[in-house]
């Protein structure tokens, strides 16, 4: 026990990134005004597109609307008012699954899923608009990936 | 704690909740009565006996050990007839019967909400303790005698299997009746194996085993059945041990323990099994009956008396107990799971009959098929919406007792009647509209009834208070009302209180309707102090809130002196209503058709504008506001010219207004389906919607609720 635990420590000091498949997770990269984001694979339910959506009164403005996603209710967070980017026309939803509450949320347009290691992840300086983005990490393009805090997007409220 | 898994606890629970309901409403028939009858006691003891037995299964020991010692009580009282107990300590029975119920409940609250037992019973305990000496040691003087009485011949026959028992086994003091499982067979050959497994922890010496006979002989069987194997140990240590091989060993159904005191173990010398010669003063004791009350002896051994000849006194009652029943209990969940299923029939049905491929085509065949398959499905709904209702009865029968603790501690004297019991609801709303109801049989009870019986009277009224609760349908509405004869509503003081408080401006002059309204605002409570029932701080609001929660309404009338009557109005049913569907703009909502009077085509001439601009629209000798649907929820496009739209007059309990809209699309039998709960945050309920519900296009329809729409509005 002991000396595993020692070795583990030299590793982990010596040659950081060796055991990739415990110390990654898979993101989903999507584009909102411009920016890339990251949101954790855990979350992630579907993808659609060209949904109907059924608007709601009397809700904040990022509430965009509900859906009848196959029978069940979901409601559509408008992403872009709560980043406080500009206003624009999307319509691919990508639903998340929140510790069971199924939420939607407008996207642009959905990239790719990768394979990030969670020690390339850097805690992002904190801002005001900021608050949804819990880090950041430089991808292999030469990009930035904020990570989209999708726990974060039921606190909103 | 509990070893089963969740099937059985819930059976558990279900089970002891309905016997603890059955236990509630008998104490208080008897307590009207002040008197136990033979029926009650029965039942009582058989209700007691249960929870032992299944609180003992489960291993929740304090139930067990309460049970056990109410069970004791009652056989006693069964045993003598209730005139065992003097007049002057029935009330005390009564209390300790509440004490006992309220024991129950508590823990069965805790084992609910999975905390850990309450295991400190001792009061209770001693109390029932103290209460089974009280009663039982004038009877039991006459216990030795009683014995040889032919009197007693009847009861020492149910004792007799006890009797001989020890007498037969000197030397072996430490007892271990066990029974088996009705009807599980070869009784025989599982007590044989019960004591082969004994013999691996103690001595073949240190036991024995009544009836003997059992490897070989398989017409002792029956006597096993009859009056259960009897083992008897030398040492309690090994009774102990065996008590864990029994209740370890299949289709055990119960056990019970008795030890020979020492002072009793010179009698079991006499081999004779005969009544006069049971070594133990205790099953004679118990079998004595109230006949001879002359000579003085010391207080049998209360535990080991009814312990002793409880079991077999109690097999023939299990047996009757077991009819036929043609109910089943099914777990909600999987009503609620039919529910939902039914209702996306109904959609589908509308989305395959309704389907826009039809437009235009004539198909004689397939309209009748569909129009068929529409009426199966209407009578699906049906069947399914009545597998969810319940009668109201088990929340009113809750209210006597609460009616009964008020009157002893506020010292006041009322009756509660019932009415309409049997009426039938959703079992949602059942669980909801409980608390609500407690909370108004309390206020009528604390703030109603008078303080004083001799108000009453000068009054001309009943000294006796009366609260009448009753049920009744009314199409799609179930409604509730709690009336009570009491002093009614103090107009000044309430509207005083209200000023205090700020809901009211003072110098208005307020309608004896506004002022019953303050009663139902929040933070509200006319109660100078705080009382143990009400007054905290919690009041009428949360009882609105619950009811509105589920859709109905509450309103109150008073009339001075002659009482407050409080009736909640509650839709039968919250799954599936017919509404009306229309449109504004782009949007579609869904109106109650039960809220919806009448609809109106109408010019701009016919409206009327009041002073601060609202429109009023006259009907029927009522000038009526006028609500713009378009405005009220900031909706672009729609109609904003009244002869282009369509006015709708609706009216949900005491608000009645009219809704302009673009137009109407029908009707249509719709599935309610909550708002997302993410969005509850936003406080849309109280701007008037409901819900929504899914139409047949697959496009979402919000639900209006009519009254809240009002009170946003203004």
């Amino acid at each position: 026990m002991e000396e595993n635990r020692v070795l583990a420590e030299d590793q982990d000091s010596v040659v950081p990134d060796t055991d990739q498949t415990s110390t990654t997770e898979k993101y989903l990269l999507f584009l909102s005004d411009g920016l890339l984001f990251g949101a954790s694979a855990s979350y992630i339910v579907e993808i659609i597109t060209n949904h109907p959506i059924t608007t709601l009164p009397l809700v904040p403005s990022y509430i965009h609307g509900i859906i009848n996603l196959r029978g069940q209710l979901i409601p559509i967070v408008d992403i872009r008012q709560l980043l406080g980017q500009s206003p624009g026309s999307c319509d691919c939803i990508v639903i998340l699954n929140i510790n069971d509450t199924m939420v939607g949320i407008l996207v642009d347009t959905v990239q790719k899923m990768i394979d990030v290691p969670i020690k390339s992840i850097l805690p992002s300086p904190n801002q005001e608009q900021q608050t949804l983005v819990s880090g950041m990490c430089s991808l292999a393009e030469g990009q930035t990936m904020l990570v989209f805090d999708c726990a974060q997007l039921l606190c909103q409220s | 704690m509990g070893t089963g898994n969740d099937s059985i606890l819930d059976a558990f629970l279900y089970e002891t909740n309905g016997l603890l309901e059955q236990l509630d409403s008998i104490v208080l028939a008897a307590e009207q009565e002040d008197t136990f009858s033979d029926d009650d006691i029965n039942t009582i003891f058989r209700i007691m006996h249960t929870i032992k037995g299944s609180s003992a299964m489960m291993e929740y020991d304090s139930l067990m050990t309460i049970a056990h010692r109410a069970e004791d009580l009652f056989s006693i009282i069964r045993d003598k007839s209730i005139s065992v107990v003097p007049e002057s300590l029935r009330p005390e029975l009564f209390d300790l019967l509440f004490q006992t119920i309220d024991f129950f409940r508590q823990e069965i609250e805790c084992i609910e909400n999975d905390q850990p037992l309450i295991e400190n019973i001792d009061t209770l305990l001693q109390k029932i303790n103290s209460f089974i000496q009280q009663i039982s040691a004038p009877a039991g003087a006459p216990a030795p005698e009683a014995a040889a009485a032919p009197a007693a011949a009847a009861e020492t026959a149910a004792a007799a299997p006890e009797a001989p028992a020890p007498a037969a086994t000197p030397g072996f003091p430490y007892s271990l009746l066990v029974f088996f499982d009705e009807g599980c067979g070869m009784e025989n050959l599982r007590a044989f194996m019960l004591t082969t497994s004994i013999r691996e922890i103690c001595g073949e010496e240190d036991f024995t085993f009544v009836p003997a006979e059992v490897e070989h002989d398989p017409s002792t069987a029956a006597q096993i059945v009859e009056s259960g194997f009897l083992l008897s140990f030398r040492n309690k240590a090994d009774r102990d041990n065996a008590i864990h091989i029994v209740t370890g060993a299949g289709s055990v159904r119960t056990y019970q323990t008795s030890d020979q005191p020492e002072a009793a173990a010179p009698a079991p010398s006499a081999p004779a099994p005969a009544p006069a010669a049971a070594p133990a003063p205790a099953p004679a004791a118990a079998a004595a009956p109230a006949a001879a009350p002359s000579a003085p002896a010391p207080a049998p051994a209360p535990a080991a008396a009814p312990a002793a000849h409880a079991a077999p006194a109690h097999k023939p009652e299990t047996t009757t107990t077991h009819h036929k029943e043609s109910l089943i209990s099914v777990n909600l969940s999987k009503l609620d799971q039919l529910a939902a299923v039914v209702g996306e029939i109904v959609i589908t049905e509308s989305m395959v009959t309704a389907s826009p491929d039809l437009n235009g085509l004539k198909l004689d065949a397939f309209t009748k098929s569909a129009r068929q398959l529409r009426k199966l499905t209407d009578e699906l709904q049906d069947v399914s919406m009545s597998l969810r209702m319940v009668p109201v009865s088990a929340t009113f029968q809750k209210m006597n007792r609460i009616v009964r603790d008020m009157c002893k501690k506020l010292n006041k004297q009322a009756r509660l009647v019932l009415v309409g019991e049997d009426t039938e609801v959703d079992k949602t709303i059942v669980d909801s509209i409980g608390d609500p109801i407690m909370h108004i049989v309390r206020n009528s009870m604390d703030h109603g009834i008078e303080e004083n019986v001799q108000d009453r009277i000068a009054a001309g009224k009943d000294p006796v208070g009366e609260i009448i609760l009753s049920a009744r349908h009314t199409g799609s509405e179930v409604i509730i009302e709690v009336k009570d004869d009491g002093q009614g509503v103090n107009y000044d003081a309430v509207l005083n209180k209200a000023t205090r408080q700020g809901l009211a401006m003072p110098g208005v002059d307020y309608t004896h309707k506004d002022i019953l309204n303050f009663l139902l605002a929040p933070g509200f409570s006319t109660n100078t102090e705080v009382t143990e029932f009400s007054g905290r701080g919690v009041g009428m609001d949360v009882v609105k809130q619950n009811v509105e929660n589920v859709g109905g309404t509450v309103t109150i009338t008073s009339e001075p002196g002659q009482g407050m009557t409080t009736t909640l109005k509650i839709p039968l049913t919250m799954a599936i209503m017919d509404g009306m569907e229309v449109s504004v703009g782009k949007s579609i909502f869904t109106i109650p058709i039960h809220n919806i009077r009448q609809s109106f085509k109408i010019s701009a001439d016919d409206l009327v504008h009041d002073a601060s601009g609202g429109e009023l629209f006259k009907c029927m000798g009522n000038f009526y506001p006028v609500l713009r649907m378009q405005e009220l929820y900031h909706i672009e496009g729609g109609c904003s010219e009244v002869q282009d739209g369509i006015l709708i007059w609706l009216e949900a309990g005491e608000t009645s207004y009219c809704l302009f809209v673009d137009e109407l699309l029908g009707e249509q039998q719709v599935v309610v389906k909550p708002l997302p709960s993410f969005l509850n945050s936003f406080n849309i309920k109280r701007s008037g919607i409901a819900g929504c519900t899914i139409l047949g296009d697959g496009n979402i329809s919000i639900i209006l609720d009519v009254s809240n729409l009002y009170s946003h509005a203004q």
